[in-house]
């Protein structure tokens, strides 16, 4: 009796604890996928009021993760290309919402630090790193705009008088949650670029979070489930394949299992080799003219989330009849203009543009002369030619916008959107005051005349990689006013441009004078066979 | 004898007692990831074939999505919530939906807390307000 009491209660215990599940269960999934619990560590327990001190405790035992993030781009936000150019988000200008500078506190939630609010932020600091952003599973981590990158823990009105509250997070349980980076990790900053859910890249939005096959091949959800870090194999927490460093061509094979390589890890080809059409082996000949993205990525923005396509500032600053900014959506319920910002353009399910890219890209700095003209200024500028060896052509999104400049000193304006002071244009909608100080901020004379001029930035599609079946067919090409009628200086037999009137009826002259020469023939031997006979 | 009996049953209890808060507290933490996913691949794909209104989980408070998830009853009261996690469930749509077929071994108790878990972070008032997609 007694021991059937136990032997029952061991079978309960047994049946009810969490070791029964499957191997399905995230108890066992999460026992798998890492050594250490942080819930067990006894730096973790206890509540945190700021994010530097949740940093403090990672360090304890990471000791030397914050010196490596300290060494990216991610944290310095400079990158000097191999053309000289002194790059990254703290130097370059755009044509979305323009620049970081003077904007900091607001841009800078995405940065991966804690208070960078002006030039006063201590890039030495090792707690000023933000372990969370990155390594969050709970998916509740907030660095909200307009705090610097600091997070809230007690409830907070913000702005101050504006009556929205803010919500605390709780940094312990997102403390002791962490493990590897996701989409969800990375998304947080990269699906929302230039200032909302898909605002920016057009192959980089929310919709990639929890994407279809359809929509990414790669990344669904319920398949092979790629995270970012899969192909952006990180070392040392250097995140390779940087826009600002692409690789347009990758000239080597598949990558094997203990090699070392030192070349872009997130290329297709370092998985998928220089041959990867094994069922129309046809379709590899085109893989030295033609990048893999212009055929599998066949339009961008297709999970449902829209991009923005062009921006002109020059219209902000509008007062509705109730004198409050005017804010204007198209029937769509999509946002085509707000006075703080203008007018858009958006789209989803976007055929790209193509264009030659052998990997180097130039900007227009702040510093460099712009001219107003018939043609537009390029932000930056995709370098390439069919004829460099180098170049293959790919798929791109163009940005086209208005954006400020000072036409007396022709150089294109920094503008001071966010803040609570009087300056800032998100507040008081006067151009001359923003520019001046977002101009100052960065040490450039500013003459005290703003116009608008016409600019274009281009996005390398990468993201949001469709199925074979869905990929580009052959006629989409091959044929007048396909997909890549306007790439210069390529035979692509099909297309308008490259139609030869002349050779076509060179060639049906010749069919027609061989069919009449077998004509000839045929009857030549039909009437010598009768003679014979 | 009956000192030995008793230390015997306070054990077996106690084994008994830790098993079962082992399973409340496991069944409590749900996957919102997974959970995330059925919701969006399962619950949302036939609310919008079958009513063309799929419901966002940050159209409800936690209290009215606690409160109806606790009450289990689904098509104003026919029928049980329960159902539409249930291995039976899966087993009877898998073969036209991917979320059923890679869930399909999933237990019903688990799968549930995880769309649970989905479904209370993103109410209006949770941590990460979700819209359908």
């Amino acid at each position: 009796m007694r021991t059937g009491i136990f032997m029952l209660a061991l079978a309960a215990s047994i049946l009810f604890a969490p070791g029964a599940h499957s191997a399905s269960d995230p108890a066992t999934d999460k026992l798998l996928k890492s050594t250490s619990d942080h819930t067990k560590f006894k730096a973790l327990q206890q509540d945190f009021a700021s994010g530097p001190e949740v940093t403090k405790a990672c360090l304890g035992c990471h000791t030397e993760a914050a010196k490596q993030i300290h060494k990216t781009e991610h944290w310095k936000w400079e990158y000097t290309s191999p053309e000289g150019q002194l790059l990254g988000k703290k130097n370059v200008i755009n044509n979305f919402c323009t620049s970081v500078a003077s904007n900091e506190a607001a841009c800078n939630s995405c940065h991966v630090g804690y208070g960078w609010k002006d030039d006063s932020f201590d890039f030495t600091s090792e707690v000023s790193v933000d372990c969370l952003v990155c390594h969050d599973t709970t998916g509740n981590y907030r660095k909200p705009a307009g705090l610097a990158g600091n997070v809230v823990t007690r409830d907070m009105e913000f702005p101050p008088g504006s009556g929205k509250i803010l919500k605390a997070i709780d940094l312990k349980k997102i403390a002791q949650s962490v493990a590897k980076t996701s989409r969800d990790t990375c998304g947080a900053c990269h699906f929302y670029g230039g200032g909302g859910d898909g605002v920016k890249h057009g192959d980089m939005d929310s919709s990639l979070a929890a994407p279809e096959k359809e929509l990414d091949v790669h990344m669904d959800a319920l398949g092979l489930n790629f995270s970012c870090a899969t192909c952006h194999m990180t070392k040392g927490h250097q995140v390779p394949g940087s826009r600002y460093a692409p690789t347009a061509q990758d000239k080597g094979g598949a990558r094997v299992r203990g090699k070392e390589y030192k070349t872009n890890p997130t290329t297709c080809q370092s998985c998928h080799g220089q041959a990867p059409h094994k069922k129309i082996a046809k379709l590899n000949d085109h893989t030295d003219k033609v990048a893999c993205q212009t055929c599998h990525v066949p339009t961008y923005a297709r999970g449902g989330v829209a991009t923005k396509l062009s921006w002109d500032w020059s219209t902000a600053g509008k007062m509705g009849p109730d004198g409050k900014p005017l804010t204007k959506k198209d029937a769509k319920g999509h946002v085509i203009y707000t006075a703080a910002k203008g007018d858009f353009v958006l789209g989803e399910n976007v055929v790209p543009e193509y264009l030659w890219f052998n990997g180097r890209v130039r900007y227009t700095l702040q510093r460099d002369k712009v001219e107003k003209s018939s043609y537009p200024t390029r932000i930056n500028h995709f370098e390439g030619s069919a004829r460099d060896g180098k170049s293959l052509i790919w798929p791109v999104k163009i940005m086209r916008g208005k954006q400020a400049y000072d036409p007396v000193n022709k150089t294109l304006a920094v503008l001071h959107m966010a803040g609570n002071d009087d300056t800032a244009f998100w507040t008081n909608f006067n151009w001359e005051k923003a520019v001046a100080t977002g101009m100052a901020s960065v040490g450039t004379p500013f003459s005290g005349k703003v116009d608008f001029l016409e600019t274009e930035s281009s996005w390398p599609l990468t993201h949001m990689v469709a199925p074979a079946k869905d990929a580009l067919r052959c006629h989409q090409c091959h044929k007048a006013n396909g997909r890549l009628e306007k790439v210069p200086d390529i035979y692509i037999p099909g297309r308008a441009s490259d139609h030869a009137a002349w050779l076509d009826s060179a060639g049906w002259a010749l069919a027609l004078l061989t069919l009449l020469g077998v004509l000839g023939h045929g009857l030549g031997r039909v009437l010598v066979t009768m003679r014979k006979k | 004898m009956n000192a030995k009996l008793s230390t015997i049953g306070t054990l077996s209890l106690g084994l008994l007692a830790c098993g079962l808060l082992m399973s409340a507290a496991h069944g409590a933490e749900g996957d919102w990831k997974r959970g995330r996913v059925y919701y969006q691949r399962v619950c949302t794909d036939c609310h919008k074939a079958k009513t063309g209104a799929p419901v966002a989980p940050n159209s409800r408070t936690i209290a009215d999505w606690t409160a109806y998830l606790n009450a289990d009853k689904h098509a104003k009261g026919t029928e049980s919530l329960k159902k539409y996690v249930s291995k039976e469930y899966r087993a009877s749509i898998k073969a036209s939906n991917k979320a059923a077929e890679k869930y399909a071994d999933v237990p019903d108790e688990q799968l549930f807390n995880d769309v649970k878990a989905f479904m209370l972070k993103g109410a209006k008032d949770g941590d990460s307000p979700a819209s359908c997609s």
